[in-house]
């Protein structure tokens, strides 16, 4: 892993969110991979969707009344 | 003594078994095979048999392989030797073997799938003990190919010294030969050899 990148991870409130935000933002061509959400973040078993900073903006306006997100945490 | 095998036409993994046969009876042994993915593979064996292995195109569709050095004196027939690269142990020493038999993980729903078995691969990267070897094949294979989301993973693990083996077979049938971004295009023999000699074999 990279730690030295400035990386994200975009939360959902469920999984069926997570795939549907993945193919929003694959069509919409903004690079996000999707991770098991992280166990120091959340001990949940869910899938998140990881980017790196300079995306973390245009995830949000991609994303913005298309797929409901609950927050995006620092990685 | 020179013993020369002609493998034309013969499919996959017919070749690497006659040719496995050969040096292990022959000092001096040459492989006539008639594709890039047969010369790969005897190759591969020949250098994993300890074999000095050059390679002679003579056609469009002929390749005489030529593969000298053996069969060495003090191992038993039929034996190949380990080579560094098996023996030597990555991250904390494992070598389990995890199998890939498709793009998707458990079934019942393929989005849920495709999503499960990217998580399980970037998974397999943070666990303290690394596999040695991982094997794909039918659908599977799609996960190597260009445009695939767990390339730059795999490619991490590759570093660390996991092996990576793709059916050929697999990758020919979905046309998707030249595309395959990691990894060793890989044959039926070498899988199931690796397959039978695992301490233990994962399957997500």
């Amino acid at each position: 892993m990279t730690s030295a990148r400035n990386y994200y991870v975009v939360l959902f409130h469920s999984v069926t969110h997570a795939i549907k935000a993945e193919k929003v933002l694959k069509e919409a061509g903004v690079a996000a991979k999707a991770i098991p959400v992280p166990r120091h973040i959340s001990s949940d078993c869910g899938v998140c969707l990881r980017c790196v900073g300079s995306q973390k903006e245009k995830i949000e306006q991609t994303l913005f009344e298309k797929v409901d997100f609950s927050r995006i945490a620092h990685l | 003594m020179k013993k020369t095998i002609d493998a034309r036409g013969l499919s996959c993994p017919q070749p690497v078994i006659l040719a496995k046969q050969a040096i292990e009876e022959n000092e001096r042994v040459v492989v006539i095979v008639d594709n890039v993915g047969a010369v790969e593979n005897v190759r591969r064996l020949g250098s994993t048999m300890g074999r000095e292995v050059t390679i002679d195109k003579k056609g469009e569709e002929t390749f005489h392989i030529h593969l000298s050095g053996g069969p060495a004196t003090n191992d038993s027939p039929g034996k190949t030797p380990d080579t560094p690269a098996e023996k030597q142990s990555n991250r904390h020493g494992s070598s389990y073997v995890v199998a890939i038999p498709s793009d998707t993980m458990g079934s019942g729903n393929d989005e849920l799938g495709a999503i499960l078995i990217k998580s399980f691969i970037h998974t397999l990267l943070q666990l303290e003990r690394l596999p040695g070897k991982i094997i794909f094949y039918n659908t599977g294979v799609k996960l190597t190919a260009e445009g695939s989301d767990v390339i730059d993973d795999l490619k991490q693990m590759e570093e660390l010294g996991v092996t990576i083996l793709v059916c050929g077979t697999c990758t020919n049938f979905f046309e998707i030969t030249d595309r395959v971004a990691t990894g060793t295009i890989s044959n039926m023999f070498e899988i199931a050899e690796t397959m039978s000699q695992a301490e233990r074999l994962v399957t997500p």
